[in-house]
């Protein structure tokens, strides 16, 4: 079952074309990295499936309904955290978690245990009968979390989480975003964290300039994307017959040295390290240490972002 | 392989579940700004000075004070136009524009309410507010009243007037309000309001002044044309040269006079700088039911169609921020 999908999805600013006929298909049960350079769309096409923008053509649906108008009982499934998010300054943040949490249909009851475990997941517990006002920009964006998962949603629409956070509440967010999706939510996050989006999703959507360049699992767009890995190894002492040894290999494409470090570039996702090993030793080289370099998703995405920036020139 | 729990979609709660948890959002605003606070201290000031100023001017003259047992209803709140206009900016200057200002509007559109919802969420709180206020002042008059001026008589009717000031205040929240939602900016709600206010009770004066006559002033909100009940000051038997306007603002007064004289006529004569002529026949003369219907009637139209602007604008606005 799909919790989102947009058909051609369009929104424009006058001039300026923010989703260009955008194609996103977000399975349930997923934790979906949505990720692209600034000014890519990102924001805007979140801002249209929460219904804070019109699309200027196409389709976007949440759980099969489509989402163009005003539709409270679509948002009903959704819990949504704005990038930076804002709440009235004159509410403390149990009042808000309360009045929101009311206007879900949540029972006195069920608000009454709910705002506080959720103000304890988030650390505001003891700042719970605080004015918002006098929050920092951390505990609003804690507060963010927490009114998004007010409602126990099917899907969490995360904008830049992380933003404002210190590198602490960045891993309770971490934490928290796998915890919600154990329970069964969906996680649909926008992040420039290249690094959160690794750690944290099962899939990713690249987009740039409003078009989706890739979508897949993460392990699917990282060995589709990505070159073969790079063995960093250092040596005792680095002699020609270790080197002539290496190159006759048949996977080793290319060896770099300096000192008594070697670079060497591979044709094959294999895992070669024991061949490479054991031809080092055959011509009695020792190994201080060696360790595989994979691509990570940051170099997928700015292959991506640069190779598209590239065709666009010409 | 983590096991994943299966969701289920939460019951959509009743209309009437959102919008009170709506009107509870927006009536803790209201009466949590400092500018509405400051108003309510203002308004008592005003109706506290109104009550104590004739006390001070007659024992300066060395003059008892009379008995007054129309005082109440004749005064209503003690409040006028100034301070119908007031009330309003204070309440609703920023209840959407500010939304947008501030940037809560975005997870306040994201709940499960519709926009309609949220606006007659936005409205009715800012009713109940301007209720409450007006109530405890109209109060605090007549108990006022009571004890400088003697036993009051109809004080049932001051309820009219209660009803007549909420009206009249309307008009300038639903002003205020659609000026906010299409400019997005609470300082051009205040400040376009200020400026409606002022030409109504300046400008629409001033061309009345030297047009020579007042009409004009009933179909703009405000104090309206002055005529007098009974021909001129001090000829009637019954309420002599009682003044009568025919403003929205005046709606209170008007519906407490109609009710205590419902078959008088309204005289209203040719003016030379806004002193009226009373040496010259009237100009026409108009039953005080068509001038109450009238009032009230114009009173709802420009609620009606400020308040629409401002709804059909709020329902379109997209977020861009």
């Amino acid at each position: 079952m799909l919790a989102i999908e947009t058909v051609e999805l369009t929104k424009r600013y006058g001039a300026l074309t923010a989703v260009n006929k955008l194609n996103l298909q977000v399975e349930a049960n997923t934790i979906h990295g949505f990720l692209g350079p600034n000014g890519a769309g990102k924001t805007t096409t979140i801002k249209i499936l929460v219904g804070l923008l019109k699309a200027d053509g196409g389709v976007a649906r949440i759980f099969g309904q489509e989402v163009r108008g005003d539709k409270p009982d679509v948002r009903l499934r959704v819990g949504y955290m704005p990038e930076l998010p804002k709440f009235p300054k004159h509410l403390t943040g149990y009042e808000l978690l309360d009045i929101y949490g009311k206007m879900y249909g949540m029972t006195k009851q069920e608000r009454k245990e709910q705002v506080p475990k959720l103000l304890e997941t988030v650390g505001l517990k003891n700042r719970e009968k605080d004015h918002i006002g006098k929050y920092s920009k951390g505990m609003q964006q804690r507060l963010g979390i927490a009114q998004a998962l007010l409602n126990n949603p099917e899907l969490v629409i995360m904008d830049e989480p992380s933003l404002g956070l210190d590198p602490v509440g960045m891993v309770e967010v971490r934490e928290i975003m796998k915890e919600v999706a154990k329970e069964g939510t969906t996680v649909f996050i926008s992040s420039h964290l290249l690094n959160e989006v690794q750690q944290v999703c099962s899939h990713v959507t690249i987009i740039d300039r409003g078009t989706a360049l890739v979508s897949d699992t993460l392990t699917n767009v990282s060995s589709q994307l990505s070159e073969a890995p790079i063995l960093m190894i250092e040596v005792a002492e680095l002699t020609d017959k270790v080197i002539t040894s290496l190159e006759e290999l048949p996977f080793v494409s290319g060896i770099s040295r300096e000192n008594n470090k070697m670079i060497i570039q591979v044709n094959t996702r294999d895992d070669v390290r024991t061949q490479v090993s054991q031809a080092i030793t055959k011509s009695n080289g020792v190994i201080v240490s060696m360790s595989l370099k994979e691509q990570s998703l940051e170099d997928v995405f700015m292959k991506l972002v640069t190779t598209q920036k590239e065709a666009k020139k010409k | 392989m983590t096991e994943v729990k299966e969701k289920h979609t939460r019951i959509s709660p009743s209309w009437m579940t959102r919008f009170s948890a709506m009107v509870k959002y927006e009536l803790l605003w209201n009466i949590r700004k400092k500018k509405f606070l400051g108003i309510i201290v203002v308004a008592f000031a005003l109706t506290t000075l109104s009550l104590v100023v004739p006390v001070i001017m007659y024992n300066v003259m060395g003059l008892p004070i009379g008995q007054n047992p129309d005082y109440v209803i004749g005064a209503g709140t003690g409040l006028g136009g100034l301070a119908f206009f007031l009330f309003a900016v204070a309440t609703v200057m920023n209840s959407i524009s500010g939304e947008f200002e501030s940037g809560s509007i975005v997870p306040l559109l994201t709940k499960p309410i519709s926009r309609t919802t949220i606006f007659l969420g936005k409205l009715s709180a800012a009713f109940l507010t301007i209720l409450a206020a007006y109530t405890v002042i109209l109060v605090y008059f007549a108990i006022g009243g009571t004890i400088i001026y003697g036993p009051q008589n109809n004080l049932h009717l001051t309820l009219l007037s209660l009803i007549g000031n909420i009206f009249s205040t309307f008009v300038w929240v639903a002003l205020v309000l659609a000026i906010g939602s299409i400019s997005k900016s609470s300082l051009i709600a205040a400040l376009g309001g200020f400026g409606v206010w002022l030409a109504t009770y300046l400008i629409a004066p001033i061309i009345s002044m030297f047009s020579g006559q007042a009409w004009i002033l009933t179909y703009v909100p405000g104090t309206g044309a002055t005529g007098y009940i009974l021909g001129l000051p001090g000829q009637s038997p019954l309420v002599p040269g009682m003044a009568v306007t025919t403003g929205m603002d005046a709606i209170g007064s008007n519906l407490i006079n109609y009710l205590l004289h419902p078959s008088e006529e309204v005289n209203f004569y040719k003016t030379r700088f806004g002193i009226p002529l009373f040496t010259d026949p009237p100009l026409y003369t108009e039953a005080l039911s068509i001038i109450v219907f009238r009032s009230v009637l114009l009173t709802t139209a420009y609620i009606l169609v400020f308040l629409f602007v401002s709804w059909f604008t709020f329902k379109r606005a997209q977020v861009l921020e």
